[in-house]
This record gives structure tokens, C-alpha cells and sequence, in this order.
């Protein structure tokens, strides 16, 4: 607003702030959990095998490649010469990986003689990761001195008891804990209610006590693995304060992440620290204890894979175990919905996008309409995961008809596109922050100001019959610095 | 939960790994080390492809001079392997179960007198099958990407050319892709079999640095490796083996009817019993003349 007052007048400006968009659930991958750490706490995190092994899956694939070839090279490699091992067509995607293991601190820039720069693997992460390929070193944990079980626990029983104890957890977000007692037994910790206070899927309210937020039914649409994660990041986020190292938690995680399903390992040697984590892991139902005492636990398929989703859920191949039978939706191309559940967790989260029509003792019908997919999508929640929790969910039938088995969604075509069109006819603006130059006084004065704008492309918007024209935020300043320049000449 | 993500976790990558393991390769027997330290780079290897992505599969199959056998997994019940050190439990088990059922392989196979080919077109045969049971218990919509890895110090054995064609055709028309790594002799039917299915193919002059070059040409996938530079691929001799004596020829007779290659003329075809009319000299040379 300041520019142009001074000599003869010129057009004035003025920003427009913009519109704040409602608070989404950020979910973050590994990769951007580990990016907004600092060098030393990577540092310190690849003293474990685990946390080397589960980093280097998550790298992009030609960074995975670089860092395989100069696992075994002693000496560092010249960097011209790792630019050369890939092909020219894909050096944007290249440059990208290069720059993700140096964010990562994976390696590191190292002079050799010569004067030429190169890349050196860090040298924590490349004992550990050799460690992890080819042995040596300390074992993850004692299980090794384990004996036999005698009452070992088959993989379907650690798949309903983490269920049970995840579901709890659910039912406690909605409210419903309460008057399902009988079923899930048992409410959950002060603690975890702290985790998902503190990870603002739930709030204080004054009136009625703790209650679920926007991010907090987002949350709900996720899928198991995503929620795990998604929860077991703020816990970590929280575990400083508890005095816990977020090294040795992390490397714990990771540790169940890549042990195998349906069998036992031993918590001997664990630090009394590590051993309140186990008890934590073993409330949310990652980890399954026959009593607190003993001396051994058996992960279940949510501590699996726990940063990668498609790897734990039904088996990749199912060789023997059947995918459990999780899907009790039926969605028909008139948009109807059926599903078979008494749980007040599922309608509640069926609620969110549909209009309910009738209640059963063990059936619900709802509709998905436009004005209740849109409330929805007004709730934050995105088309995508609306469609990906009805798949999810989608009942075993439903992904036997013809078109489900060709398509690979078993919903109908017609009802995934409307829900997609939809939120598409809410995302008719684009936000851009800008300036508005107006009240210009005369028609070359704004000529010359639009052509300088549009040359250096910042320009948005201009009319001329108004005389106005919108910069960009960054554009603001040159084209400030122009307009003295030139007012000053006279021009 | 970026879009690309989601489709490249939805794959997972299968590879069959075969073993030439027969003694009577030629490096074997001047130094039986040599058998150990190839051993060892073939499963570290393996462990690096398990490491790429947690759904990606081992398969490692030992080929003998008399017979075929997995190495890893163990069919049915997998051996039960609890963390020693710091290696991944996955990986202690590749470890553990191809040593164990390779020592156990050398033991009991018969003794050899003379010196015998391996049957590699067999193997990869058997990898095909496996392959192909692998992919039919896939989950619906997870795409699956496979292959196979021959590493061999045998020589060539045109003996066994019809079935390399068939292991080869069948392999491309399954969109398999075949890689190689020669560690002694050059191996042109085998290289013929890589050129087919879009494998790679590597004769190694040394064996030191085995697991370097196996990590370097091999590791990444076929869809991987058109964005990194591997070794060009040299021109490929093409030449067929005769089906009278299994010798590699450049010129030779073939059947009108069943496409049999004969290196000498033969009145009946010996795979169709076709009859042929004209024995006396051959019309070539007036038809060239013509041509010309």
C-alpha cells in the first residue's frame, strides 16, 4: 500500500490474505518422518541393523541401487562417477534420489585427491546395513535362548486378539467404548488417550468431556496399517517425555516389523524402559503377552510391515492362511448401501458419507447422495478415502462379480466416478496469494506495468477496462522496484 | 501415500536363482574353493534382493549333473532358524537352508567318473514351472514381476538345444526375462535365450568381485534397468545346433515340413518321418544364378 505515494501518483496495492484451509491429517511416510529429524539423531538411529534395513526399503529405487554398489567399496566413489551409472533419461529422477540420501545422511560429500568430490557412504549406516545383510554383530534380541513354547499361539489367534485390542482403541475415538464393555473387556490407558489427544485426532471440550476431531475421523477412514503407523509416529513424538529414547523405540518397532508372524520372541536383556514400551505395544495389540511377567511376546500382523501397507494385509501370497474375512459392505450401482455390522464404530463411520436409511439387528442400509458425500467432503475427507474404506470393506461377494475381477476395485464403476466427480465440482478455485495494483492513472502507466508483469511471469489477473492487475506474492517486489524506477524516469 | 507409491508397492518381484553346482565344471575342479566363494556371493545376492522390498520372493535351484533341486525353500516346512547376530532373520534362513540342502545334495549325489554336462535347460524348466505356480496363487491385482538368473562354469551343450528353445519361447511368451552370468566359457545358446526374453547377459573373464557384478548387472529389475547403464549388449551368434549330432552349424538342411535342422542330407527326416523326393544333386546353384 506504501509504493507510489510519493511524487505523482500511482497505482496502489493491496494484498488479500489467503483463505485458511480446515486442518487435514498429515500422514507422513518413514522417509519424511526421518527428514524432519536432525543429522545427529539419524546419526544415532543408524547404530541399529533394524532401523538401517527398514530405511534403506523405503529408499527410491535408484538410490537403493547406488547405495547397494558402493556398499562394498571401501574407498569413496568419485561422484561423476555414480552420475554415470545412470541413464540420461531419468537424470531428474536420479538428482532426486541423489538429494534424498543426502537428506537422508545415508551419505555424504567427501573430497579425494585429486580435487574431485565424492560420495561416501555414512559409515554407521554401512556397517549396520552389512550387518543386517550378512550377519555379525549383536542379535536384535535373545530369542535364540527361548525354548520351546508350550502352548504356542496359532496366527489366527494373534489376528483377533490385535484386532480386539486396535477395535478398542477405534470404539474409544467414537464413544462407544462404554457400551460395548462385555465385548472388548477392558477401556484403554490414560496414556493412550494422551497419544491421541496429543496427536489432536481427539479433544478436550469443556461440555462433553473428550471428544473426536475432523482429523480424528479421518483417521478412522485409513486403513489398519496406515492407522498404526500413523499412531505409533505421535507416540514416538511423545516418548522423550516419558524418558524413553526414541532410538531404541524406533529400532523396537522396526525389530517387530521384520520378525515373523506366529512365533515367539523373548524380551530377555530389555531395559525396564524398553520392557513399559512392550506393555504399551501389547495394549494397542501390536504385540501379544500372555501376562505381563512373562518372558516372551509374539508380534501379530500389525507390528508387520508397519510402514508399508500393502505388504502385511492379506498376504501377498496365500499360500495356506486365508485373508481374513474383514468385508461386510455391499455398494450397488444405485449408490445403496448395505452392510452387514452391529458395530456402532462402523455405522458411525458409514454415517460420515451416507444417508442412513434403516437399521437391522445385524444389517444397516444406507445411500450415498450428493449432499452426503459433500458434507463429508466439507469434513475434510477426501473422495479417495471414502473409496478406499468402502474397497477396504468391500464384502467378499462383492469382489467376485465379473467387473470386480477386471477392474481390480470391486465397487461399481459408475458410483467410484460420481463419488470422484463430486469432490471434483468443489475444487473449482485455485488459491493464488497475490497483490492487486489499481487505480492506475493512466493507460500507459498500467500498459507498461501489465507488460513488464507478464514478461517476468507474475502476472494472474488484469482487466483493462478496470484498470487492475493481480502479481504474485513473489512477483510484488520487482515489480515494485520497476514502477519507481520507471514513475521516477518519468516515463 | 503419493499415487506412485501406491503402484509400486502393489508388485512384487520374483526371483529364480540357478546354481550350476555340478563338479565337473571346469573351475570347480581346478579349485574347489571357488565353488564356496560363488556360493557365498549367490546368497548375498539373494539376501539383496529380499532387502529391495519386503515382498519380493527367493527362489534358488541347484543343478546337478543328475538331477534338480531347490535349495530354497525348503518344500513344506520351512527350517526353523531363530537370529544368531545381527542379520535379518529372513536372510539367516536363505542363508542356513541353501548351505544345508546344498551340502547335503553334494554328499549323496553318485559319484562321476567322467566328466558329464550339466542339465541347465532342465533346471530352467523347473524354474519356469515354479514360476508359473507362484503366479497362479497371487492375490488378485498385485502385479508380479519374475525371473531367471542361470549362473554357470559349464560349457556350451548343444545337446540340449530343443529344450533351451522351448525353456526360452515359453519364457518370453510368459514375459519372463532369462539373465546369465558365464563364469568360464562363452555360452551362445544361452546368450541367444537372454536376447529373446530382454535378459542380460555377462561372461565374467575373472571370478573376483563375483558378487560386485552380480549386485552391479543383476539386482536391479528388467523394468529397473533401462534407468541405469549396464553393459551393452554384444552381437549374438544365432547359430543352431543340427539335431542328427547337436553341433552348432552355420549352414545347414531344414525340413520343409517340421522345420528340423540337419547339418548333412538326409532322405527321411528323422523328428517327421517326412519322405523326401529329389536325392540327386541339390537345385541350389541355378536358382542363385537367377536371383543374381
Amino acid at each position: 500500500m506504501s509504493d507510489a505515494k510519493a511524487g505523482r501518483s500511482g497505482p496502489t496495492t493491496s494484498t488479500y490474505a489467503l483463505i485458511p484451509k480446515p486442518a487435514n491429517l498429515q500422514c507422513m511416510d518413514l522417509q519424511e518422518y526421518l527428514r524432519t529429524r536432525t543429522a545427529e539423531t539419524l546419526e544415532k538411529l543408524y547404530n541399529y541393523p533394524t532401523i538401517c534395513l527398514a530405511v534403506y526399503r523405503e529408499l527410491p529405487e535408484i538410490a537403493r541401487q547406488f547405495v547397494i554398489r558402493i556398499l562394498f567399496v571401501e574407498q569413496p566413489v568419485p561422484q561423476a562417477v555414480v552420475a554415470s551409472w545412470g541413464s540420461q533419461h531419468y537424470a531428474k529422477e536420479q538428482a532426486a534420489s541423489t538429494a534424498c540420501l543426502t537428506e537422508l545422511n545415508v551419505w555424504r560429500v567427501t573430497a579425494i585427491p585429486g580435487g574431485l568430490s565424492a560420495w561416501e557412504l555414512c559409515p554407521t549406516f554401512k556397517k549396520n546395513l552389512k550387518i543386517a545383510l550378512l550377519g555379525g554383530g549383536k542379535p536384535w534380541s535373545m530369542s535364540h535362548t527361548l525354548e520351546k513354547d508350550s502352548k504356542p499361539r496359532d496366527i489366527a489367534f494373534l489376528d483377533t486378539y490385535a484386532m480386539a485390542r486396535w477395535r478398542c482403541v477405534l470404539h474409544y475415538m467414537v464413544g462407544t467404548g462404554s457400551s460395548n464393555k462385555a465385548q472388548d473387556s477392558e477401556g484403554i490407558s490414560p496414556d493412550a488417550v494422551r497419544i491421541l489427544l496429543h496427536a489432536n485426532l481427539m479433544k478436550r471440550d469443556e461440555r462433553d468431556g473428550i471428544t473426536i476431531t475432523r482429523q480424528g475421523f479421518q483417521f478412522l477412514l485409513l486403513d489398519t496399517q496406515s492407522q498404526v503407523w500413523h499412531f505409533m509416529l505421535q507416540y514416538l513424538d511423545t516418548c522423550e517425555e516419558r524418558g524413553l529414547s526414541l532410538p531404541d523405540c524406533l529400532s523396537m518397532l522396526f525389530q517387530l516389523s521384520f520378525s515373523t508372524l506366529g512365533r515367539d520372541y523373548s524380551s530377555e536383556g530389555m531395559s525396564p524402559k524398553m520392557l513399559t514400551f512392550l506393555q504399551h505395544l501389547r495394549e494397542f495389540g501390536l504385540v501379544f503377552q500372555r501376562k505381563r511377567k512373562e518372558g516372551r511376546f509374539y508380534p501379530t500382523r500389525l507390528a508387520l510391515n508397519v510402514t508399508n501397507k500393502h505388504a502385511a494385509v492379506p498376504a501377498v501370497i496365500a499360500e495356506d492362511d486365508k485373508a481374513q474375512e474383514s468385508g461386510y459392505i455391499v455398494v450397488e450401482t444405485n449408490y445403496r448401501v448395505y452392510a452387514y455390522t452391529d458395530s456402532p464404530l462402523q455405522v458411525a463411520v458409514l454415517g460420515l458419507f451416507t444417508e442412513l436409511l434403516y437399521r437391522f439387528p445385524n444389517l444397516v442400509v444406507g445411500v450415498l447422495t450428493r449432499d452426503s458425500v459433500r458434507q463429508a467432503l466439507r469434513g475434510g475427507i477426501t473422495a479417495d478415502q471414502i473409496v478406499s474404506y468402502l474397497e477396504q470393506y468391500s464384502h467378499p461377494n462383492m469382489k467376485l462379480t465379473e467387473s470386480a475381477i477386471k477392474s481390480k476395485s470391486p465397487l461399481p464403476p459408475t458410483v467410484v466416478d460420481q463419488i470422484k466427480l463430486w469432490e471434483l465440482e468443489r475444487n473449482r478455485f485455485t488459491y493464488t496469494e497475490g497483490v492487486v495494483y489499481n487505480q492506475f492513472l493512466s493507460q500507459a502507466d498500467f500498459v507498461t506495468l501489465r507488460d513488464y508483469a507478464q514478461s517476468i511471469n507474475v502476472l494472474v489477473h488484469m482487466n483493462e477496462r478496470t484498470r487492475t492487475m493481480v502479481v504474485t506474492k513473489n512477483g510484488h517486489d520487482d515489480v515494485k522496484r520497476f514502477w519507481k524506477r520507471y514513475s521516477k524516469s518519468g516515463g | 501415500m503419493n499415487k506412485q507409491q501406491d503402484v509400486e508397492s502393489n508388485k512384487f518381484s520374483l526371483l529364480v536363482i540357478v546354481l550350476d553346482t555340478n563338479p565337473s565344471q571346469r573351475i570347480v575342479r581346478q579349485n574347489a574353493q571357488l565353488l564356496t566363494q560363488c556360493v557365498d556371493a549367490i546368497i548375498a545376492f539373494g539376501n539383496a534382493h529380499l532387502m529391495q522390498c519386503s515382498q519380493n520372493k527367493l527362489a534358488v535351484l541347484s543343478c546337478h549333473h543328475h538331477a534338480t533341486d531347490f535349495l530354497y525353500p525348503l518344500p513344506g516346512k520351512q527350517l526353523d532358524v531363530r537370529q544368531i547376530d545381527g542379520q535379518y532373520e529372513v536372510f539367516s534362513l536363505v542363508e542356513k537352508t541353501v548351505k544345508q540342502r546344498l551340502s547335503h545334495i553334494i554328499t549323496n549325489s553318485p559319484k562321476l567318473n567322467t566328466p558329464c554336462e550339466s542339465i541347465l535347460a532342465g533346471s530352467m524348466a523347473m524354474a519356469l514351472c515354479y514360476i508359473s505356480r507362484i503366479q497362479r496363487n497371487a492375490a488378485a491385482g498385485v502385479k508380479m514381476h519374475s525371473r531367471i538368473l542361470v549362473v554357470t562354469g559349464s560349457n556350451e551343450c548343444a545337446s540340449q538345444y530343443m529344450t533351451y528353445m522351448n525353456v526360452f519361447f515359453t519364457a518370453q511368451k510368459l514375459g519372463i526375462t532369462i539373465d546369465v552370468c558365464a563364469m568360464d566359457k562363452t555360452m551362445s545358446l544361452l546368450q541367444q535365450g537372454c536376447d529373446i526374453t530382454g535378459g542380460q547377459y555377462l561372461r565374467l573373464t575373472q571370478l573376483d568381485g563375483l558378487l560386485q557384478y552380480l549386485l552391479w548387472v543383476f539386482l536391479p529389475d528388467p523394468q529397473m534397468r533401462q534407468k541405469l547403464v549396464l553393459p551393452p549388449a554384444t552381437k549374438v551368434d544365432y547359430r543352431a545346433a543340427c539335431f542328427c549330432h547337436r553341433e552348432l552349424i552355420d549352414i545347414g538342411y531344414v525340413c520343409s515340413v517340421c522345420l528340423s535342422i540337419f547339418c548333412k542330407f538326409s532322405p527321411i527326416c528323422t523328428t517327421c518321418h517326412t519322405v523326401f523326393k529329389i536325392p540327386g544333386p541339390m537345385p541350389i546353384k541355378p536358382k542363385k544364378k537367377k536371383k543374381v
